[in-house]
C-alpha cells in the first residue's frame, strides 16, 4: 500500500521548473478572472462560452437520460414507503383545488363575457419553448442550469423559465443548442417582482442560498408585507410577462422579504422558456402622430402599439384613476392591456396623464 | 510492441490524470441531484489534482490544471478563471508539503485532503465574495467540501490502484 511514492527522487529535477510555470499559471488564472470580471460581456468571452456550451451539449444530453431513468426509479421506491401520508395531502390539496376549480370556472365564464366585447383586445401571447434540463452546475456559488434548447428554437437572453410550479431563472447564454439559465438563487439573478394584496413592487435578489429575498429600494418608508403573501414577477423592464407566480413570504430579514420558492429546481426535468415581449417592441409602421408626447417610456411604448389607438387621444384625460392602476396588483401590466377600449372611458383610463 | 504502439501507451498513461479530472469536471456538470438535490456532487477534480500533486506531479502538469479548471467554468457559467485559481493555488500548496504525504498512511493523507478542502473552499468563497460584493453564505460551500472528503478514500483507494499498475509501469 504505502509503497507508493516511495522513492522522491520522482520528478525532482524538473522540480524549480515546473513550480514557475505553476506560479505563471496562478497569476494567468487571477488575471483571467479580473478580467471576466471587468468584460463579462465581451464578445470573445461570449463567444467562447457559447461554442463550449454547444460541445457539451450532446455529451450532457446522453447522459442526461439514463440519469433521470434511475432516478424517476429511485424516486418510485422512496414513493412507496410514504405512499399512505402522500395519499392523505393530496386528498386535501385535491378538495382544495375543487373549490379553486369552481371559482375558476365561474370567472372563465365571465371573462369570456368581456372578451365578447369589442372593445377589448388581449395581452400579447406569451409563446413557451419546451426544453429538457441537460445540465447543473453543481456548484455553491453559481445555480445555473443548462437546457437543450438553443437560439434557432426561439430562445433569447432575458427570457423567463419557468416549471411545473413557477419561475424558475431567466435565461443568460444561448448557444445553438443549448442554453444557460441562472437561477434565481444565483448572487447574481434580479428579477422585478411584486407581492400580491400588499402593493409592494420589488427586486427580487438571489442570496447564493435557496431562499432569495426581495429588496425594496424605492420605498421609503418600512415595507408592511406579511408571511404568507405571493410573490409573482411584476413584469417590470418587459421581458418576463407580469403574474408568473414565483413564490411565498417567509420571513423578514433587514428589511426584506425572504421568499421559499415554488420552483423546485431538484425535480425540474422540463422546463418552459417563455418567449414573451411587448407589442410595442414589434417596429410600428408608423401611426399615431401625436398621440401621446409624454415622457414615460411603458405608456408611450403603449400608445404606439396598434391601429386603434390613433382614436384616443380624444378619450376624457381622467389622471387620477393612473396610480389606482397601478397598485392593482392582479391585474396584467398596465401597457400590456392598455391600447384598447375607446368606447367606455372608465375602464382603462391610463395610456396617458 | 511497436514502437509507435509503445508511444500511444505512453501518452495515454501521461494524459490518464488529465481525462479523469476533465471527466470530473463534466460529472459536475450533470444533473446528478444526489437525494434529491440534498447532497451536493463532489468535487471530483479536486481530489484529481490534490492526488496526482503529491503521487505523480509529472502526470498533471500545471496546464492541465488549467484546463480543467477552465473546463469548470465554462460549464458552470462562473467567472472565467475561478476554478483554475482555485485548483492552481490548491496544486501550489500541496505541491510545497509534498515531501510530507509522500510515503505517510493514508488516513495522514486524508487529513491532509481536509486541509487542502478547507483551503480551496476558502480561495473560492473570498474570491466570489469579492466578485459579488457580499459575504456570501458559507453554508453551500462547506456541504459540497464535506461531501468531497467523504468520497475521498474511496477515490484515493481507485486512483491508488490506478496509478501503482499503470501509469508507473512505462
Amino acid at each position: 500500500m504505502e509503497a507508493l511514492g516511495q522513492d522522491r527522487r520522482e520528478g525532482l529535477g524538473r522540480k524549480a521548473e515546473s513550480r514557475a510555470v505553476l506560479v505563471t499559471m496562478i497569476v494567468a488564472s487571477f488575471i483571467l478572472l479580473l478580467s471576466s470580471l471587468y468584460s463579462a460581456e465581451a464578445s470573445v468571452f461570449r463567444k467562447a462560452r457559447e461554442t463550449v456550451l454547444d460541445a457539451a451539449e450532446p455529451i450532457l444530453a446522453l447522459v442526461a437520460a439514463p440519469i433521470a431513468y434511475i432516478e424517476s426509479v429511485v424516486g418510485d421506491v422512496g414513493d412507496y414507503f410514504n405512499v399512505m401520508e402522500q395519499n392523505k395531502a393530496l386528498r386535501s390539496e385535491n378538495a382544495e383545488l375543487r373549490q379553486w376549480m369552481d371559482e375558476a370556472l365561474a370567472l372563465r365564464k365571465t371573462l369570456t363575457q368581456y372578451e365578447q366585447l369589442k372593445a377589448f383586445q388581449a395581452p400579447p401571447e406569451a409563446k413557451p419553448i419546451n426544453a429538457f434540463v441537460i445540465g447543473d452546475s453543481n456548484d455553491a456559488f453559481t445555480h445555473a442550469m443548462l437546457v437543450n434548447a438553443g437560439a434557432p428554437d426561439g430562445v433569447a437572453r432575458g427570457q423567463a423559465v419557468i416549471d411545473d410550479k413557477g419561475l424558475v431563472g431567466r435565461i443568460v447564454e444561448t448557444g445553438r443548442s443549448a442554453s444557460r439559465i441562472l437561477l434565481l438563487t444565483d448572487a447574481q439573478s434580479r428579477v422585478p417582482v411584486f407581492v400580491e394584496d400588499a402593493n409592494l413592487e420589488g427586486i427580487l435578489v438571489g442570496r447564493a442560498n435557496a431562499r432569495p429575498a426581495i429588496s425594496f429600494t424605492l420605498s421609503a418608508e418600512p415595507a408592511n408585507f406579511q408571511k404568507g403573501q405571493r410573490v409573482l414577477t411584476s413584469g417590470a423592464g418587459g421581458v418576463v410577462p407580469r403574474g408568473v407566480p414565483v413564490g411565498v413570504i417567509t420571513e423578514e430579514k433587514d428589511g426584506e422579504a425572504v421568499i421559499d420558492l415554488y420552483a423546485d429546481f431538484a425535480r425540474a426535468r422540463l422546463v418552459r422558456i417563455i418567449d414573451y415581449r411587448f407589442p410595442s417592441l414589434d417596429p410600428v409602421p408608423a401611426p399615431a402622430p401625436d398621440a401621446a408626447p409624454e415622457t414615460e417610456s411603458e405608456e408611450s411604448e403603449a400608445a404606439a402599439v396598434p391601429a386603434s389607438v390613433a382614436a384616443l387621444p380624444a378619450a376624457p384625460p381622467a389622471p387620477a384613476p393612473a396610480e389606482g392602476a397601478e397598485d392593482e396588483p392582479a391585474a396584467p401590466e398596465p401597457s400590456t392591456l392598455a391600447p384598447s377600449t375607446p368606447a367606455p372611458p372608465p375602464v382603462e383610463p391610463d395610456e396617458e396623464d | 510492441m511497436s514502437r509507435r504502439t509503445e508511444g500511444i501507451a505512453t501518452l495515454s498513461r501521461a494524459a490518464t490524470p488529465t481525462i479523469l479530472g476533465l471527466i470530473g469536471v463534466i460529472l459536475l456538470a450533470f444533473p446528478l441531484r444526489l437525494a434529491e438535490g440534498l447532497a451536493p456532487t463532489p468535487l471530483l477534480p479536486l481530489v484529481v489534482v490534490f492526488f496526482w500533486t503529491i503521487y505523480g506531479p509529472g502526470l498533471l502538469p500545471a496546464a492541465s490544471v488549467f484546463l480543467i479548471g477552465l473546463l469548470q467554468d465554462f460549464l458552470s457559467g462562473g467567472p472565467l478563471g475561478l476554478w483554475p485559481a482555485v485548483y492552481l493555488v490548491t496544486q501550489y500548496v500541496v505541491a510545497s508539503q509534498r515531501g510530507y504525504f509522500l510515503g505517510r498512511e493514508q488516513r495522514v493523507v486524508w487529513l491532509g485532503f481536509v486541509f487542502a478542502a478547507a483551503g480551496a473552499a476558502f480561495v473560492l468563497w473570498m474570491v466570489m465574495s469579492l466578485m459579488t460584493r457580499t459575504l456570501l453564505p458559507l453554508g453551500g460551500v462547506f456541504w459540497q467540501m464535506a461531501a468531497t472528503i467523504a468520497v475521498f478514500p474511496l477515490f484515493s483507494a481507485a486512483f491508488r490502484q490506478l496509478h501503482r499498475r499503470v501509469l508507473r509501469e512505462a
